[in-house]
């Protein structure tokens, strides 16, 4: 199995690399970078071939690829892959319009070829504990969720409007998205914002909160901002809490962390002991090749979670809540 | 001065502890209409009881009345007093709507008396620390805030009123008007409510509500408050500013846990922890010697009518915001 990674725009990208070179079976064919000094750089440090473009990757024998290319690129190189009869993993957000989401969609099935999406956090464990809960009904019925995804701010493309196609609220808010439509099984109706820059002098967004309905009667809070100092002990969080009626649970990735205070600067930082999402992640992509089966996590779960996104951005534009369609 | 306590429920009582640790302050009477309140009230004070706060105001010579009686009967009893030309102190929430808050503060305004309203989170320490940074710009301009309040299951009371809607205002008016009064002090006026609550959809003992804020100067903010039993009852907040994060939790930071060993009795069932972070003097204490003080002086105490009515305006736009699914823009703003 023979797998290549298409631009390290997205620092992912290296997360990505790290399990390939783990798992059993699997090469690390090598990359193309739209950035040739990157991508050199990149593949030396890794110890992979670096291909001059995406072109002669898709040309070299390989299985399949990982898209962490800016997400405005991600429909053209899916569409190259498609194209050149490789399986794709394609970074979050699925693409910066729901057009380029939907010809995704159909350019992957048309060609016949696996189409993932890469939401790691359903690889969290406690995360998959959760949805255990949630299954085994000791949760019971949802009544109200509430959400944080905190992050630094990333900067490179991410704080490029066009690139991005938005800030924080877009890198953020389909994470939380797709966990809850993934573990209790509902679609989102309505979706109220309020959107704002108000931490770092950058042409995006970089914090907002977005309120919830759900189509299975419950509301939630979702807080996707970039606002954590730089310093910030750790990455961010992955916080969910959810109220059901017979049971209150909160999920804290990060918590699975050392505590670690040295006398130097920074002094405090968090030394995560947790589970590698990540490796969960790309071994089903892998698998999902191996075995000739459909990846879990779908092109339209990238399309719903991209969806509330950009609701939010128009709600906080309108200033009303903005009902999807299901 | 002198001082007489209507209601001796939950409040009434605590009010009545704190007056025993505030000099030149005596605690002459209380009123409550249940006779088994007046008797406890008799035997744990030096005072007499009245069923009526008409009763103890014929009886007793008064220099301040303190309303502890609940929610939908401030009104009344602030007008009372006022009327009586007595200086009140009224526990929180000032009243159920912006018109019934005008009425109590225009009736103290034309009677020449001083009103207090008990928003006692101004004076926990911890709050008051906060609102102190975020001044000092240390932390640069805030950005984001999330507040939490609850845990503590939903509240046990007289005639259980805190259960009917219209005589307690839920928990948007009842209990997060504490992170309402709180933020609107720390941050400047709300612009903007948009509100989701269990109210109306589930059992309302379980009420659990979350609110979204905007401020005038920008800040978004996220309110969260639960009547649901989780243990024990805790605070939580966060500033996020772009010079660094500022954050507490109640239970982070108790100073003391005692731990009860139920299974030492063979009850079968798990201990109870019970988290404190005693202080030399408690924040109701600061907040009644504070009030006690003004009466005297004839000042404006820092949380009068005018500022308590303003906390119940955010409430209560939150209150439409939840049954309207609309968001509401505050007047003022
Ligand atoms: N600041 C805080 O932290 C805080 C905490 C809890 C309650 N409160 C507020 O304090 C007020 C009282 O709440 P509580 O929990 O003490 O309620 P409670 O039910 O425990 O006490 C109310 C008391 O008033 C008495 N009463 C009722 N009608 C009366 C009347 N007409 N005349 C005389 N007595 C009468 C009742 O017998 C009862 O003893 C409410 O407005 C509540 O919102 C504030």
């Amino acid at each position: 199995m023979r797998i290549g990674i298409m631009s390290f725009a997205h620092l992912h990208a290296y997360a990505y690399a790290d399990v390939l070179n783990q798992l059993a079976g699997v090469e690390f064919a090598g990359i193309a970078d739209e950035d040739a000094e990157r991508g050199k750089a990149v593949a030396s440090q890794l110890g992979t071939r670096y291909f001059n473009s995406f072109e002669e990757l898709l040309k070299a024998d390989i299985d399949g690829v990982i898209i962490t290319a800016a997400n405005a690129d991600h429909r053209r190189l899916t569409e190259m892959a498609a194209a050149a009869g490789k399986h794709i993993l394609c970074e979050k957000p699925i693409a910066t319009t729901l057009e380029d989401g939907l010809a995704m969609e159909k350019v992957t099935r048309e060609a016949g070829v696996k189409f993932q999406m890469a939401f790691p956090c359903r690889y969290v464990p406690a995360v998959q504990r959760l949805k255990a809960q949630y299954d085994d009904g000791l949760l019971g019925r949802v009544v109200l969720l509430r959400g944080t995804n905190h992050g630094k701010m990333p900067g490179g493309f991410f704080i490029d409007p066009e690139a991005a196609g938005g800030g924080a609220v877009v890198d953020h808010t389909v994470h939380l998205v797709d966990l809850v439509r993934w573990i209790f099984q509902t679609e989102i109706k309505e979706v109220y914002a309020e959107i704002d820059r108000r931490f770092h002098d950058i042409p995006t967004d970089d914090c907002g909160l977005l309120t919830l309905e759900l189509t299975n009667g419950a509301f939630m809070t979702l807080d996707p901002s970039w606002s954590r100092p730089d310093d910030f002990y750790t990455w961010g969080d992955l916080y969910l809490k959810v109220v059901g009626t017979n049971m209150v649970t909160e999920v804290d990735m990060m918590r699975q962390s050392l505590e670690r205070i040295g006398s130097q600067d920074p002094n405090y930082q968090w030394e995560f002991w947790g589970s590698n999402s990540d490796y969960g992640l790309v071994k089903e992509f892998v698998a999902c090749i191996q075995e000739d089966r459909q990846p879990t996590i779908t092109a339209q779960d990238g399309i719903k979670a991209l969806e509330v996104a950009l609701a939010a951005y128009e709600s906080a534009k309108t200033g009303k809540p903005v009902k999807l369609d299901n | 001065m002198r001082v007489g306590i209507v209601g001796f429920g939950t409040m009434g009582t605590t009010h009545a502890a704190s007056y025993q640790r505030i000099a030149d302050c005596e605690l002459v009477a209380i009123a409550d209409i249940r006779p088994e309140r007046r008797a406890l009230a008799e035997e744990q004070h030096d005072v007499r009881s009245y069923a009526t706060l008409r009763d103890m105001l014929s009886a007793e010579a008064l220099d301040v009345i303190d309303v502890c009686v609940p929610t939908f009967l401030h009104r009344e009893h602030v007008e009372i007093a006022a009327e009586a030309g007595k200086h009140v102190f009224c526990e929180k929430p000032l009243a159920r709507s912006r018109a019934e808050g005008q009425a109590m503060v225009d009736a103290c305004r034309k009677a020449g008396v001083i009103l207090g309203v008990g928003h006692v989170v101004r004076f926990f320490p911890e709050y008051q620390r906060a609102k102190a940074v975020i001044e000092s710009g240390q932390m640069g301009n805030v950005g984001t805030v999330y507040t939490y309040r609850g845990g503590g299951g939903f509240p046990t009371a007289w005639q259980d009123w805190y259960a009917r809607y219209e005589w307690s205002g839920g928990l948007t008016l009842d209990l997060i008007i504490h992170d309402f009064d709180f933020l609107r002090w720390t941050l400047g006026e709300v612009e903007r409510v948009f509100a989701k609550s269990t109210w109306g959809r589930e059992n309302n003992r379980m009420e659990h509500v979350l609110v979204s804020l905007r401020f005038a100067n920008g800040v978004i903010g996220n309110v969260e408050g639960t009547w649901l039993d989780l243990g024990t009852f805790g605070t939580k907040f966060e500033f996020a500013c772009d010079e660094g994060l500022l954050t507490h939790d109640s239970h982070w930071s108790s100073a003391l846990k005692s731990y009860q060993l139920q299974s030492a009795a063979h009850t079968g069932k798990p201990g109870v922890a019970v988290p404190e972070s005693p202080m030399a003097i408690d924040p109701y204490t600061l907040e009644l010697k504070h009030f006690i003080e003004c009466a005297r002086e004839g000042k404006e105490p820092m949380i009068n009518g005018e500022e308590a009515l303003r906390a119940v305006e955010i409430a209560v736009a939150a209150q439409e915001s939840i049954k309207t699914g609309k968001p509401v823009r505050l007047e003022r703003g």
